[in-house]
């Protein structure tokens, strides 16, 4: 059972020697009790202590680093349902599923050569899985050669069910910590050798959500701890459905045998119903989520959602500081400021394009504050308005000296005309939706 | 239960505009009627204060308790304001409390100032950027700034726990949570960390007829998990107390005499406890 | 080892409610579950996708969708004809986007009588959305509800500036209506109750929480929606029972993903797909946090979620 920060507190030597980089016990017991910490970095815990500690605080999904270093995707560790409760933490992992028949090398490269940059995020197809079509066992080896080499920083998945095959292939590439996937009932005990010799992850596919667990306690029974699930949907319905009860039983239920990481195939023919699929899989709890094909296009998209589902919502999504152009301002449009909230922003811009008078609208980082906010903390204030007009590039090529604030800050346009001078500080209306008529009607 | 009156907030045309003209009228008008209503302390939020933050401080703190004897809680981001305002702040009637310091590295430097003029302060547990999604991460804030204070010398007494109120009309799954976190607050140390709340953000944007409503049942549900003082309207809270036994009642089962109230008091608590959804006209259906 | 599947029993349902008239009816919503549980309860009706025209030619829509109508966007008629006929359309949304003022600003008249030749020329349900234009609409969207009386229609979209007399307007010639609020649950409930509280059944209200696309916020609209279908099931709470509705296509076709030529960003791959994608992915996305109708504009995206659909439903 999960204890609270102030139960782990009782329980920390409480001498607050710092040694765990934390300034106070308490604090470390806090940063415990959201696993933000692990209890091992604590020198003087007792071993009582560490064992009550170490059941309560294992998360229930399992925490599995898949590939290496920093390029290393980790999975699981989720604690909710819904992404409004609370962030879900760890974006899942998209991997291009290949046969050894298909041209491997040029596929790899396709997954070497996925990176895109969007909003300062850099992202990437994480992980290629080869699959065991040809029927020999020279061959797999040398796709997975093939693709280690060409793709090499990623993640690795040997997509195999036949365990003489995968002991023969893992050999070349047991350094990049490759995932087995394809573990069913008939090879598990092979499976779990090959893991535990080279410490690797084993990926659990079976018929249904039962036989998965049936194979979850035979793993850990052979002493393999890092197991990802696949419960074999048959169709996007039974993605959603069997990912949902196992993320259920784990978060709910506590069922410790469902407590690990979900892998759900969206290999399809049609490449643009593929994309669907992966879309609910993104959106229904999957860690990996395999595909048949890596086009730009499918990837920018399924990026893009994934970031979208797995932005904190307590962290206000920000745009980035910039004067923005809606429609084609000539240098005298009107010339409107708010704030890096980019909801405040998207129904600001809104509103300006639903006007139809081109403007430029200025958004002054406020750290995701709305206008009133930023305002009350200080970060929407005339000083730094000022600053931000004076220092920022963009505001050079405005011919009209004129600034629209929003109504809200009404109170921040006298001393925005003495720091600004040279500058007409003009109120616009307090909510977006005024826009349009408080444009039109200065337009006219 | 500390009421420190929140009436002299710049947000308010008429402080705002007695404050720009230096008129001690109005300000000490309020200040009186907060102190009589049963407020201890008295609450001076001067905004950001970029410019003469020092000067207004001190002026407001003077002005109010050359009427009111009482100490007054000194609120604005800036903080040579605040450390202007404590060198006038007559410590009489007890010390002043700074509004606020937080995880927030711009905010740390109050903290320095409490030591130094051995005030209490106000610790309001959000970092920069993004807010608490829990009691936990308001707690684990609040070790922070617990262990910062004992770095900087302040008395783990002197200082008051914020968990940051916010609006139910936009984050209405936070009220219950601010609940659950003044309960996690005392834990924190022994004897237990004091608490405070700025209370009428729980009903900023709804409309006005329910701001009392809300305002009243949530103090009194926040007094009963522990709460040590409310930045709030001293007359509220005084009704509210009114209505302690009454809230007590239907909390416990029973049915009042008034259907009227009734209804008020299950759908208000339902609404905070997160069990309806909010909607401004939720008291009508 | 057996497994007991988590079933979570919900005392909420949503409202079903049905579309058009005679044989060519379309039923939305309904169920007793989140999005495609079947496991534990009643799914609902299969979300409609109602393909999207206007009352002038789209020349304001990006080239990669526009060139998909460019033989029939023409006249509104035949482009109403090739929606449902050709591109079997389960429904059509008419936007009178040439009524705003600052388009064409068609007069309510001519709206009127594009209303009445389309309805003349299709079967299938027709949804009536104005321009979003908060004065015009109130006098359009009131002849359009008049002019399209009998034939069981949605009007949209009501907000809370302008909800009064249209309400009053599809009250009176029996539609039902959508009703618009940016991205508020709260408020989303807030405009529900107002409706009601002037005599028109919940039960006729589609919500609207305002869509955004893939990469623009749609992580609000998702919540929202999710949320929304938490508050009917889990809190059985009325005012949040209607179908929820997303206005796909507007949103998607105007942001640059599906706008700027592969030459200018090599890095996002052909913009033909990508388009389709975006558009697709989007509604795919929306239906599973609890669409029950997705208004689209891109026949192979409305062809994608259609193909994702049958998987799901
Ligand atoms: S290392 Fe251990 S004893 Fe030292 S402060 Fe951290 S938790 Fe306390």
């Amino acid at each position: 059972m999960a204890m609270s920060g102030v139960e782990i507190f009782k329980l920390l030597p409480k001498t607050n020697c710092k040694k765990c980089g934390f300034p106070t016990c308490l604090a470390f017991a806090m940063k415990l009790a959201q696993r933000q910490a692990d209890i091992s970095a604590c020198p003087d815990v007792s071993e009582a202590a560490k064992a009550t500690l170490g059941e309560a605080s294992a998360p229930p999904i399992r925490g599995i680093k898949l590939g290496l270093g920093d390029r290393a995707a980790k999975m699981g560790e989720e604690n909710v349902m819904f992404r409004h409760e609370k962030k879900f933490v760890n974006p899942c992992v998209i991997a291009l599923n290949v046969a050894d028949t298909d041209d491997v090398a040029a596929r790899a490269k396709n997954v070497a050569s996925s990176e895109i940059d969007r909003v300062g995020q850099k992202l990437r197809v994480d992980a290629i899985s080869i699959e065991f079509k040809s029927g020999d066992a020279a061959k797999y080896e040398a796709a997975v050669k093939a693709a280690a080499e060409n793709a090499p920083e990623s993640a690795v998945i040997l997509n195999c069910s036949d365990a003489t095959v995968v002991d023969a292939a893992v050999k070349a590439v047991a350094a990049r910590k490759p995932m087995i996937y394809g573990v069913n009932d008939s090879n598990i005990d092979a499976m779990a050798a090959i893991a535990k010799a080279h410490g690797l992850i084993l990926g659990l596919k079976a018929d249904g959500i039962e036989a998965v667990m049936a194979l979850v306690a035979k793993a850990k029974a052979a002493g393999v701890e890092d197991l990802v699930l696949d419960p074999c949907a048959k169709n996007a319905r039974e993605i959603i459905e069997m990912n949902t009860q196992i993320r259920r039983s784990a978060l709910k239920k506590g069922e410790k045998s469902l407590g690990y990481p979900v892998l759900s195939n969206c290999v399809r023919e049609d490449s643009m119903v593929e994309a669907n699929i992966a879309a609910v899989a993104v959106a229904k709890y999957a860690s990996i989520v395999l595909v048949s094909a890596v086009e730009r296009w499918k990837n920018l998209a399924l990026f893009t959602l994934r970031q979208n589902i797995y932005t904190d919502p307590q962290v206000p999504m920000q745009v980035p500081q910039k004067v923005y152009k809606i429609g084609e301002p000539s240098a005298e449009a009107p010339l409107m400021i708010t704030t890096n909230f980019s909801l405040t922003y998207f129904i600001v811009a809104g509103e300006v394009e639903n006007s139809k008078v081109p403007s430029r609208l200025a958004v002054m980082d406020c750290e995701g504050l709305s206008v009133l906010t930023a305002w009350a903390a200080g970060k929407f204030t005339a000083n730094k308005i000022a600053q931000f007009v004076t220092e920022w590039e963009e505001f050079k090529e405005v011919a009209n000296k004129e600034l629209i604030i929003p109504g809200q800050v009404a109170i921040l346009s006298g001393a925005l005309e003495d720091k600004l001078p040279g500058w007409k500080i003009t109120v616009g209306p307090r909510e977006a939706n005024g826009l349009p008529v408080f444009l039109k009607s200065r337009a006219a | 239960m500390i009421i420190i009156g929140e009436k002299l907030s710049v947000i308010a045309k008429r402080v705002r505009l007695a404050m720009e003209a230096r008129d001690k009228g109005p300000i000490q008008e309020i200040a009186e009627r907060q102190f009589r209503e049963g407020a201890a302390i008295i609450d001076a939020n001067i905004g950001p204060a970029e410019d003469g933050g020092e000067d207004l401080m001190q002026w407001m703190v003077t002005t109010i308790q050359e009427k009111v004897h009482a100490p007054v809680c000194l609120d604005t981001t800036n903080v040579s304001a605040l450390e202007a305002g404590l060198k006038v702040h007559n410590n009489q009637w007890g010390k002043a409390l700074l509004n606020s310091t937080s995880n927030d590295p711009e905010r740390f430097p109050v903290l320095e100032l409490a030591a130094k003029y051995n005030c209490d302060v106000i610790g309001l547990t959000v970092g920069k950027g993004g807010l608490p999604a829990d009691a936990e991460e308001r707690a684990g804030i609040a070790a922070e700034i617990m262990a910062r204070a004992m770095e900087y010398g302040v008395p783990l007494e002197n200082i008051y726990l914020d968990p940051l109120v916010l609006q139910i009309a936009t984050t209405q799954d936070q009220a219950v949570k601010v609940i659950e976190t003044i309960r996690m607050f005392q834990d924190l140390n022994d004897p237990p960390m004091k608490t405070v709340v700025g209370l009428s953000n729980i009903s900023n944007g709804c409309p006005k007829a329910l701001r009392p409503i809300l305002n009243k049942y949530y103090f009194l549900m926040l007094a009963e998990a522990g709460l040590t003082a409310a930045i709030a309207d001293a007359a509220e809270m005084a009704e509210a107390m009114h209505e302690k036994a009454l809230i007590a009642e239907v909390m416990a089962g029973k049915t009042l005499d008034d259907p009227k109230k009734m209804a008020e008091i299950v759908k208000t608590v339902d609404v905070i406890m997160n069990k309806t959804l909010y909607a401004h006209s939720y008291l009508e259906m | 080892m057996a497994y007991t599947i988590p079933v979570e029993n919900l005392s909420g349902k949503v409202q079903e409610m049905t579309l058009g008239t005679a044989g060519r009816t379309v039923a939305v919503g309904g169920g007793t579950t989140l999005p495609f549980h079947t496991f534990e309860g009643v799914k609902s009706n299969r979300p409609v996708i109602a393909i999207e025209i206007q009352d002038v030619p789209p020349a304001d829509w990006p080239d990669e969708v526009r060139a998909q109508y460019d033989a029939v966007s023409g006249d509104t008629v035949t482009w109403a004809k090739y929606c449902q006929d050709t591109l079997k359309a389960d429904a059509i949304a008419l936007r009178l986007t040439g009524t705003h003022p600052d388009r064409e600003n068609r007069s309510v008249e001519d709206a009127v009588a594009t209303i009445k030749s389309v309805l003349d020329a299709i079967e299938v349900p027709l949804i009536i959305l104005g321009s979003n234009h908060v004065e015009k609409d109130s006098k359009v969207l009131v002849a359009a509800a008049e002019a399209a009386s009998g034939r069981n229609c949605v009007i949209g979209k009501a907000q809370e500036a302008n909800y009064k007399t249209i309400v009053a307007a599809a009250l009176a010639h029996n539609h039902k209506l959508i009703a618009m609020s940016e991205l508020d649950i709260n408020l989303a409930k807030q405009l529900n109750i107002l409706i009601t509280q002037m005599g028109f059944d919940a039960a006729r209200i589609l919500t609207d929480p305002m869509c955004s696309a893939l990469g623009y916020g749609l992580e609000y609209t998702y919540s929202v929606m999710e949320r929304i279908r938490l508050a009917a099931l889990a809190q059985n709470d009325a005012t949040m029972q209607p179908p929820i509705i997303g206005d796909v296509g507007m949103y998607v076709w105007k942001i640059k993903e599906v706008t700027a030529a592969e030459a200018d960003v090599p890095a996002w791959g052909a913009l033909a797909e990508r388009g389709v994608a975006w558009e697709s992915v989007t509604a795919t996305a929306l239906s599973i946090a609890g669409a029950n109708m997705l208004i689209m504009r891109h026949p192979k995206a409305v062809d994608a979620v259609r193909k994702t659909l049958d998987e799901l439903c």
